[in-house]
């Protein structure tokens, strides 16, 4: 069995098929989300997103939050493997390095849509707001792919 | 695994009042997950490395039987657990079990679930145990990947006992 780095290059993959579906929207100070693509998933279920997020800006920065109309709540989580178990966690803040760039992925950190107000179909697209520790924010349209 | 293990058999209760049976199926390998319905991350994620998997395998998939074993009954209703793997495929079952029976199976596959704190929007959050087993026909594990195993290893191993 072949292991973990296929995270990695799956990751890069996905955000290269998508970075052309998502427009990349960027704060005055050069934060921008540059890819996001969302699972597919019921009404009223949980449903994940993922985002890379690239710091242009010579000050590092906090993303504190994301919000959705279409989830009841939108939390930043990171998943763990420890063990053979996962383990998963609200993260309230993560930080973004000057010039760096902030890469979520299936099995680390990843958007949790709570409560979904309506099922997510491949097409689709959910309205997210990032909000960064500076005030700043952006509404990015993350298109949803099938399951 | 090798050598191959006996695994116990598990019965549960479908949403049409079925039985559906995680024991041996002549030619029929099986694919079980634990996991719950709430989690957005690893479940979905390994799910759609199944879906993947089947894909690849192309019409010889059809003897696979692909499972989804919730450790979170309390809110995964059985039809809660059926309509979500079928999202990712209509012939993946999803199970629930009432509590002994859900408690039976986690010891025959030896099994972890904690339920940790949440949030007040996500509610609890469950730590699982991630790794996919595969059984052959006659009810004998033949092989775990661990959570993040490419899903091509898991489509070669299946091609084998196909």
């Amino acid at each position: 069995m072949l292991m973990r780095p296929f995270r990695v290059l799956a990751a890069g993959a996905a955000i290269a098929v998508l970075a052309a579906a998502c427009a990349p929207t960027e704060t005055p100070q050069g934060r921008a989300v540059t890819a996001a693509w969302a699972r597919a998933a019921d009404s009223g279920a949980t449903g994940g997103a993922y985002l890379t997020i690239v710091n242009h800006d010579s000050a590092t920065v906090d993303l504190v939050s994301v919000a959705t109309a279409l989830a009841a709540s939108a939390e930043v989580h990171e998943s763990m493997q420890h063990d053979g178990m996962s383990h998963m966690m609200p993260r309230t803040s993560v930080s973004i390095g000057a010039r760096d760039s902030l890469v979520m992925a299936p099995g680390g950190l990843h958007v949790m849509l709570n409560q979904l107000t309506r099922a997510l179909a491949a097409g689709d697209s959910v309205p997210l707001t990032v909000r960064f520790s500076n005030g700043d924010s952006v509404l990015v349209r993350v298109p949803v792919r099938a399951p | 695994m090798d050598p191959p293990r006996d695994m116990p058999t598990v019965a549960f209760t479908r949403q049409d009042g079925s039985r559906y049976t995680l024991g041996p199926a002549e030619g029929r390998p099986l694919v079980v997950f634990f996991g719950y319905t709430h989690c957005p991350d690893v479940c979905p994620t390994t799910l759609a490395d199944w879906k993947r998997a089947k894909a690849e395998l192309g019409d010889k998939a059809a003897r696979v039987r692909w499972v989804f074993v919730t450790v979170d009954p309390d809110r995964d209703s059985v039809s809660v657990a059926e309509r979500y793997a079928r999202q990712y495929d209509s012939t993946f079952v999803g199970l629930s079990g009432d509590a002994p029976t859900t408690a039976k199976v986690m010891e025959a596959y030896g099994v972890a679930a904690a339920r940790e704190d949440g949030t007040p929007g996500s509610g609890y959050l469950v730590s699982h145990s991630s790794q996919v087993f595969l059984l052959d026909g006659a009810g004998k594990l033949v092989a775990l990947y661990p959570f993040g195993t490419r899903w091509e290893a898991l489509a070669a191993d299946l091609a084998q006992l196909l």
